[in-house]
Formats: structure tokens, sequence, C-alpha cells
């Protein structure tokens, strides 16, 4: 019992570093350019197929490929900030809330045309590798993903704290009039901080790769998992989407172990619930603006 | 004004005299098939655009509501003989039920959670009834018996007699909107889509009118749920709980225009003409189309015309009567 316990707990940690890229991503846009990204989880889906087509013509490992997707998919993510997001900020949550909505469709929909809805996977030399710790099994696959997108949280955490650019995003994401008036350019900002959320949805995608199979839905899960975690954790705030990603990982991961297969979605749902029927005043998204 | 209120009156007659000689006129299956999934989705348009158009309460869980009405009123009718007229409205006050908590949670959050939430809740709806199988037919769903003509089961060997319940639904949707909009309770939804805060502080309580017009707008859809599911005679919980459902509500009334008693109607004759017609072109053999094709029409509205078409049209169509040079001048100098 201990045992199928442990090991739902090691499953949902491993899965919950991958949910923590894309939630990070989703809570670095909200925090800096104030809008939901409805589309972060179809960049992870880009990514899942960039690192597919690499993998399948030219033999390039998936971890390889996070060398390549994720730049495509930060200079991606300053396009998508100069030419879509730009066009609506300030303008109410209408338009906010649906140009990435459509952007989302859009994706998924041209993905659904030009790729089909056949499942793609890549089968890589670890990809059934494993090992055992006492009655624990951890696949080597979703470890090395595990502890690849800890390191790259990391990185993304001293960028915020020591550099120039993440001292800009934050306080950009503080007070950003005050920002604008000591000499920081916001659009500039807005760009690199969509550049970076969406080269980390990138990264989740290639991650994932060796283990979990690319579809145009594919994204759908990491996004929804993710809103439920930036509502979790407070918004805009990085160390709370980890955590709450985290936890997320593991309450699905008991819900498919406890209540059966179908139902960690629902566990999941029912979290967001409750949190909000019960600790509604400490989500940010629940205060005033 | 006058003159464009009793123009207003003319046209409106007219539009309903051809919408009800049409399936006499038309008799093409596939035609009918079209005007029908116009007319459906035009209505639920116009129960999403209540709370989504004029209270701005962005929802993108209204197949929890359609869902909800086209079960109760199967499993009334399969398990109890119940005529699906009166499952109908037995799956309506079921959804307004449903919106009570529902809204309670959700309302808490704002502009884009608050659309996370809807989502969530329709969802979870979902994977409730594609998990308990002995409660309604689980993931494999279930025929509804066909039997032959009976009107006072809904069924009818006749298209256009669907067409006739789905005009009326919209009818009815219109009428309560167009009611609302002219009440006490219209002003307040304005004033809570334009500024929550504001209308709260100058006494308005938008907690019960969010509540109140959730619950209509939750009744109508369950209303389409029913007729959906005995017009395709079959229900599984991807069928009555999809997302596209959800989506389809919000997006034909953001591109007729929100917040107005017309928009979704114009937003569903263009999408779904759109649809009939890339359709016709290309077969249902390319995946995705559709909703490519909905979706740029969807940026394209945000990013040039955030009103929606509605105004679009309006603005041409006073252009056109106004035929006094003078007027036609000052708007040219105008715009």
């Amino acid at each position: 019992m201990l045992e199928i316990l442990a090991q739902a707990v090691v499953n949902g940690l491993l899965i919950g570093g991958i949910y923590a890229l894309v939630s990070i991503g989703v809570t670095l846009i909200f925090g800096v350019v104030k809008i939901v990204n409805f589309a972060q989880g179809e960049f992870v889906m880009i990514g899942m197929y960039i690192s597919f087509f690499l993998a399948t013509y030219y033999g390039i490992d998936p971890l390889l490929s996070l060398a390549i997707s994720m730049p495509v998919l930060f200079l991606v993510g300053m396009l998508l900030q100069h030419f879509l997001i730009r066009r609506v900020l300030g303008l109410g949550d209408m338009p906010q809330i649906f140009l990435t909505f459509a952007l989302s469709l859009l994706l998924m929909n041209l993905a659904l045309m030009l790729f089909t809805a056949n499942y793609r996977t890549v089968h890589t030399w670890y990809s059934d590798e494993a090992f055992h710790i006492g009655e624990i099994y951890v696949p080597m696959a979703k470890l090395v993903a595990f502890v690849l997108a800890m390191a790259l949280s990391g990185i993304l955490w001293v960028f915020l704290q020591t550099t120039d650019m993440g001292k800009a995003m934050r306080a950009a994401a503080q007070k950003p009039e005050v920002a604008m008036l000591m000499g920081i350019n916001p659009n500039h900002v807005f760009a690199v901080a969509t550049g970076v959320s969406l080269a980390l949805a990138g990264a989740a995608g290639s991650l994932l790769m060796p283990f979990y199979p690319a579809s145009p839905m594919a994204g759908q899960v990491f996004v929804l998992m993710a809103f439920v975690a930036v509502v979790l954790g407070t918004l805009g705030n990085v160390r709370g989407a980890l955590i709450a990603s985290l936890m997320m990982g593991v309450a699905e991961s008991l819900g498919i172990q406890f209540v059966g297969a179908d139902s960690g979605l629902i566990v999941v749902f029912l979290m967001l619930l409750l949190t909000l029927a019960f600790r509604p005043s400490g989500l940010a998204g629940g205060g005033a603006r | 004004m006058r003159a464009l209120r009793s123009s207003g009156a003319l046209w409106l007659g007219m539009l309903i005299l051809v919408l009800l000689v049409l399936p006499l006129v038309v008799t093409s299956r596939f035609a009918i098939d079209i005007f029908i999934r116009v007319l459906l989705f035009a209505f639920i348009g116009v129960a999403w655009n209540l709370i989504g158009g004029y209270a701005k309460q962005l929802s993108l869980g209204h197949a929890a509501y359609f869902g909800l009405g086209a079960y109760t009123s199967t499993i009334l009718q399969i398990d109890f003989g119940i005529s699906p007229w009166i499952g109908m409205l037995a799956g309506g006050v079921v959804a307004m039920l449903a919106s009570l908590p529902i809204g309670a949670l959700c309302f808490r959050l704002r502009g884009p959670y608050f659309a996370i939430s809807t989502i969530a809740t329709a969802q979870v709806f979902m994977l409730l009834f594609l998990k308990f199988r002995n409660f309604a037919w689980g993931a494999e769903g279930t025929t509804i018996p066909n039997l032959g003509n009976a009107p006072l089961m809904m069924q009818f060997e006749a298209k256009a007699a669907y067409y006739y319940i789905a005009l009326g639904l919209l009818a009815i949707g219109l009428a309560i909107t167009y009611r609302i909009e002219r009440s006490w309770m219209g002003y307040y939804l304005v004033a809570i889509g334009e500024d929550e805060d504001a209308a709260e502080a100058i006494g308005v309580n938008a907690m019960r009118i969010k509540r109140d017009i959730y619950m209509i707008s939750a009744f109508l859809t369950a209303l389409a749920g029913t007729f959906y599911v005995q017009y395709i005679y079959f229900i599984d919980p991807t069928t009555a709980f999809n997302f596209n459902i959800s989506v389809e509500a919000a997006l034909v009334s953001i591109v007729g225009g929100v917040g107005t008693l017309w928009g979704p109607v114009i937003g569903t004759v263009l999408l779904e003409a759109t649809s009939a017609l890339l359709q016709s072109w290309l077969g249902s053999s390319f995946g995705g189309v559709q909703l490519t094709v909905y979706s740029l029409i969807l940026m394209a509205v945000i990013l040039w015309r955030p009103t929606g078409l509605l105004g679009v049209l309006t603005e041409a169509y006073a252009r056109i009567i106004r035929a006094d040079p003078e007027q036609t001048r000052k708007a040219a100098l105008d715009g």
C-alpha cells in the first residue's frame, strides 16, 4: 500500500515538472504583460512537433532539439507579442481573452490539417529504460525531463533575480508606469517576457517527446493544468506556480491511482473548484483589479 | 429616428415572413439541415449573449447546460416514458438549478479566470457522465428510440417540423432578450459589464443580477440541448458536453456583436454560411478547416471590429437610407 502511494507520488512529481514549465510560462506572461495566454498549450504542442520532425527526419534526439525548439519559440513569442497581443492591451477582457483563445483554436486546427490527428511518438534509447529505488519504479525519460525542467525553472529564476532584463520584467510586472519612468521600454520587456514564456512551453514539448505522443490536441491537458496551477499558486508568482504544478501532478496521479484511470482530471478540476469555494480571497484573480 | 424604427418593423415583418415560408420553398434536406443548425446555434448564441454579452461574464462552459438539458430529457424519455416536450422544460429547470452553485463558485473570479473556471465545470460534467456508466449509459451513449412520426414525443418525419421548433426557440430567445434589454435589469447588466465595481458602488447588487441572468441563460441553453439530441437521435457525453458548443456560443456572439439583440444571429449566419460553403467546396475530408476559418474570422473581428459585424451592417444601412445629402456629407466628415 505504502509503495503504491509512493509510486503515485513519484509519478505525479515527474509529470508535475512538465506542468511547472507550462505554468511558469503562463504566470510570467500574466505577471508582466497582464494577459492570460489561452494558446500556451498549443506552443507545447508545437514544441512537440518540432522535436518529432527533427527526430524522425534528422535523427536528432528530442533532448538535443531543445536547442532548436526553445529559440524558435522565443522568436515566435516576440513576434506574437509585437504583432498580435500588443494590439489588444488595455482593451478590456473580451478582446484579450478571445484573441489568444482564437490563436489556440487556429494553431490546433492548423496542426490538425497539416499533421492529421494521428499520434506521433519518438522512440529513444532511454524511452524504455528505468531504474528502481527500493520498490519504486522510475522511468528514465521522465526523470531526465523532470531534472531538465527543474533546471530550466532555476535558470529562469536566476535570470529574473539577477539580470537587468529580469529586473526590468519584475519592475514592469509590479508598477508598469514607474518602470516606464525609469526608462524601461515596456514593449521590449513584454516581447521578451512572451518570448521566454513560449520558449518554456517549447521546452516542455521537447522534454515530453521521448515518452508522450504528439497530437494536435496534446497541449490542451497541459494548459488546463497550468491554469489551475496558476490559480492555486499566486498569480504572476513563479515559485507559486512551480509548487502548485508539482502538487497538481501529484493530485492527478493519486486520482488515477485511487479513483480510476479516467479520473485524474476530475480530481484536478475538483481541486480548482474547491479552492475557489474556500480560498477565493487568496487568489489574485478574485480580488479587485 | 422614427423613420428608422418603422422601417425596422417593416424589415422584421418581412424577415419573419421569409423565415416562415422558407422550408416550403427550399426542400433540399441538406439546405434545411443548414437552416436548422443556423437557427439552433443562433439561439444558443442568444442565450450566451445574455450573460456573456450584456454582463460581459465571458463563459466558456455553456456546454454544461446544453448537456444537462440533453441528458435530462433523454433520461426522462427512455427511463420514464415522459415526452421530451416536458423533458425540455425539466432540463431547463435542472440547468437553472445547476447554474446556482456553479455561478456561486465562478462569479468569485473575474475576466479570464471566470472563463477558465467555467471550462472546468463543463469538463467536470463530461467526465462524470463518462465515468458513471450505470447512471446514463457512460461513454457509449445511447440512441433515442425512433417512434416514426410522433409529434407528442418531439419526433417528426418532416425535417421542416424541426426547423419550425428551432425557429420558435430562437424567437423566444430574442423576445426574452428584447424584454430584458429594455428593463431595469438590462441597464444593470450593462452597468456590470462596463465596470462591476462602479456598478456596485452605485447600489447595483451585482452578484444577484449575475446569478439571475445566468439562470435564464442556462435555462435557454438547456432547451437547445434537448432539441439537438431529439434532432440527431443520439446522445453521449462527448456530444452533449462538447467544448465546441461552448466555443461556438461565444464565437457567434462576438463575431456578430456582443450585447446586441441581433448580434448572435448575424454571427451565426455568417459563420455557418462560411462553414457550409467550405464543406461543399472541400467535402468533409479536411478535419480542422472549419475551426481554422472560424478562428481567423474571430481574430479579424477582434483586431479590426471589436464591436462585431452588426455595427458594420447598421452603419452601412444607416448610410444607405440617409438619402439626405447634408447628412451623408456629415457622416463622411465624421467617418
